[in-house]
């Protein structure tokens, strides 16, 4: 492998794992406009909340910031439930902005409840910065063991973190397909997509699936959120809006509304901010991201897998 | 705002105390002893929010300590107490220093007439801005630890100072020193031939990561290549893994704690091996806690000559952790010798019989000729520091650890 291949393979491989980060973010946004076509604009600061949520649980347990690495089956047990506190807390914590801040807006036309969403974002946010007493660069303990493999035998790494990054994504996403295709609450769901006047009328209660839609999407941006933290190291009160944001414009590439288009709109965005760092500059990455998005819904204004939303009758 | 130490006291009161103090033998020589106020207020400007509070909270102890201690001798020349007015610079949108808020502070402080000096501010960034009011307004800043050139450049007088007199004055030296200075370091005592050099786009980052640049091609090391961060991105392994390709001797990095961290985390990940050097920037009360292990072994300068690990200066850093229970950093004695410099000026005025006023504080400020811990304080005709020392640090075991002076060739 040359130089030059090696470091394209390196570069794939860093945006593999930022396009697993943004994939999970994006579906939140796409599953919530899916149902109610609604931009969920809380959705930045439900993750942001996640990584202080998965903070604050590993410190709980014990693990501060300048815990010891952890190895084998502590690890794989720390990590499942760290998953589970951290998806719980947040996709609590969507569920109770959907019921205390959505449903009496329910039926309101315009804008006002994306506005309202935009509200709750920056309350969160400030809640987190008073949470925190305003530190910046909240270190996570480092419980990642800093194991790393050649590929191949040439300079190309794969860390621990990669790994660990890609396969809870992977079985996220699995468990997630599942639950919409063959669960009846899943299939509740997508009917409700479809049309929700007729789902109503088979007995779905609309409610219902909308809070678990909101508490499903923002369970994924606690996993989004402990991922982060762990392969970041770090968490702080402003790293909602810019993740938010490419996970958003994620959702809006692969088609709102659209489920494998949220993940394909991910991964795409990972990839280019990767490469475009590495052979245009790292200044120039979100310029690039832009400009593909506005190239492909000139030439597809549904999204690269088309956008999906309620019909209205 | 905090305001701390007292209050105002109300003209009738003061008139009253001035009566009482001319009538005091040492100050009957004094013609105009009805028109020394009793308080003058000195405006403190840090960013207290972000990602910088630490530093600049050890920053502000200094200053405050000075001011309790000069209040506690009775005041300036014994007459004149000090009320420090704290403002804070970083925002919660900026996660860091926010220059509009500092603009906006400095106007505050020239609204207020009692103000008659400024101590401030931290960074680079809030200085470019709040020059230009200042100097309109003929108030004085004093920062402790700000260093980029520009400001007090004569080559950019219609920027950032329109009114011509010298109105940012310094307690350290400026990183037309410092960033070169590390690059004759980098070269002559670490041996490193090839560099990249990444920045955090802030005003101080840029222009001591520029100044790096342009010495460290003079002393013949290879700049493979000089970068852009987003303090607010969270991803900078895509760069690094760029930089990792290139393989270079050491990294560079010009700039603050917001993106120090980050950067100092994911290159522990990337190049662990790596040798990493910064500016003061770096040198941060919070950078070794919060980047942990992945702060051993960089270097950072400060602009100062490395006092508080000095013998002189043992009673002053006792005094200091008595008092806050912390202990200080060089450029908390630099904010301490600011203060010092703000009570030699107007101990001069009250000598010559001076009115204190702005021009008058700012005129004398400029004549200052002060033996401090570290070292006599005298300005050029620009505000720069008159004593050009650049201090090199490592991180050794969560602590900087001072290794030297950069050599000035």
């Amino acid at each position: 492998m040359t130089p030059d291949q090696a470091v394209i393979l390196q570069q794939l491989i860093n945006g593999l794992s930022l396009g697993m980060m943004y994939a999970l973010l994006a579906l939140g946004f796409t599953m919530v406009y899916g149902i109610i076509e609604l931009i969920n604009f809380a959705h930045f600061n439900v993750f942001m909340s996640g990584t202080f949520f998965g903070l604050w649980f590993l410190a709980f347990l014990g693990y501060g910031r300048n815990a010891a690495p952890l190895t084998g089956s502590t690890l794989a047990l720390v990590f499942v439930g760290a998953f589970a506190v951290t998806m719980l807390t947040t996709g609590v914590l969507g569920a109770v902005i959907e019921r205390l801040c959505l449903k009496p807006l329910r039926g309101v036309s315009g804008t006002a409840p994306m506005i309202t969403t935009i509200g709750v974002s920056l309350i969160l946010q400030s809640l987190i910065l008073y949470a925190t007493n305003f530190a910046n660069n909240v270190p996570y303990p480092a419980l990642v063991p800093n194991e790393r493999w050649a590929v191949f035998g040439s300079t190309v790494e794969i860390t621990l973190k990669n790994v660990l990054l890609w396969v809870s994504a992977l079985v996220l996403m699995v468990i997630l397909d599942y639950f919409v295709r063959r669960t009846w609450l899943g299939k509740a769901m997508r009917a409700t997509a479809q049309d929700p006047e007729a789902a109503r009328m088979m007995g779905i209660r609309i409610d219902v699936i909308i809070l678990a839609t909101f508490f499903i999407g923002s369970a994924l941006a606690g996993a989004a959120a402990l991922i982060f933290g762990v392969y970041y190291g770090l968490t702080s009160y402003i790293v909602g809006y810019l993740a938010g944001l490419r996970a958003f414009t994620a959702a809006v590439l692969g088609g709102i509304g659209n489920i494998p288009g949220a993940v394909l709109g991910g991964l795409v965005i990972g990839f280019v901010e990767s490469l475009s760092g590495q052979y245009i500059g790292n200044s120039w990455s979100d310029v690039v991201i832009f400009s593909i998005l506005v190239c492909v819904l000139v030439f597809r204004p549904n999204g690269l897998l088309g956008m999906q939303r309620p019909q209205r009758a | 705002m905090r305001r701390f130490l007292g209050r105002r006291f109300a003209p009738s009161f003061i008139a009253g105390l001035a009566l009482v103090s001319s009538m005091a033998p040492a100050a009957a020589r004094i013609a105009s002893a009805q028109d020394m106020p009793s308080t003058i207020v000195i405006g403190i400007n840090l960013p207290f929010t972000g990602a910088d509070a630490a530093d600049a909270a050890n920053i502000r102890d200094g200053a405050l300590m000075a001011i309790d201690e000069i209040n506690k001798a009775g005041g300036i020349a014994g007459q004149i107490m000090i009320e420090p007015l704290l403002k804070d610079d970083g925002t919660v949108a900026a996660g860091q220093y926010d220059p509009a808020q500092a603009a906006t502070n400095t106007k505050q402080f020239v609204a207020d007439p009692n103000v008659m000096a400024v101590v401030g501010p931290q960074m680079s960034g809030s200085g470019k801005a709040m020059a230009p009011i200042a100097s309109d307004a003929g108030l004085m800043l004093i920062t402790p630890s700000s260093t980029n050139p520009d400001i007090t450049d004569p080559n950019f007088i219609s920027q950032y100072r329109p009114n011509g007199k010298a109105i940012y004055f310094r307690t350290v030296t400026t990183d037309a020193f410092q960033g070169p200075y590390m690059a004759n370091y980098a070269a002559e005592s670490l041996g490193i031939r090839s560099i990249y050099i990444l920045d955090d786009t802030g005003a101080y980052g840029e222009g001591i990561a520029n100044a790096f640049e342009g010495q460290a091609k003079v002393k013949g090391i290879n700049v493979l290549g000089h970068d852009k961060l987003n303090p607010k991105e969270s991803d900078y392994t895509t760069v690094l893994t760029k930089i990792k390709a290139l393989n270079p001797d050491a990294l560079y990095y010009g700039g603050v704690q917001q993106a120090a961290v980050k950067l100092a985390k994911q290159a522990n990940d990337v190049m662990p091996n790596l040798p990493k050097l910064g500016g003061d920037g770096v040198y941060s009360v919070s950078f070794p806690q919060d980047a942990g292990r992945a702060a051993e072994n960089w270097y950072a300068t400060i602009a100062a000559p490395d006092t508080i690990d000095e013998p002189q200066a043992q009673d002053w850093v006792a005094r200091y952790q008595s008092k806050f229970g912390a202990s200080p950093q060089d450029y908390a004695l630099t904010a301490y010798d600011a203060v010092l410099v703000l009570d030699d000026t107007v101990r001069r005025l009250v000598n010559d019989g001076m009115p204190i006023t702005r021009d008058n504080v700012r005129d004398y400020a400029q004549m200052t000729n002060l033996p401090t811990l570290q070292g006599t304080i005298s300005f050029d005709a620009n505000g720069d520091l008159q004593e050009k020392i650049i201090s090199v640090f490592q991180v050794k075991d969560g602590l900087y650890k001072y290794v030297g002076a950069a050599p000035q060739t």
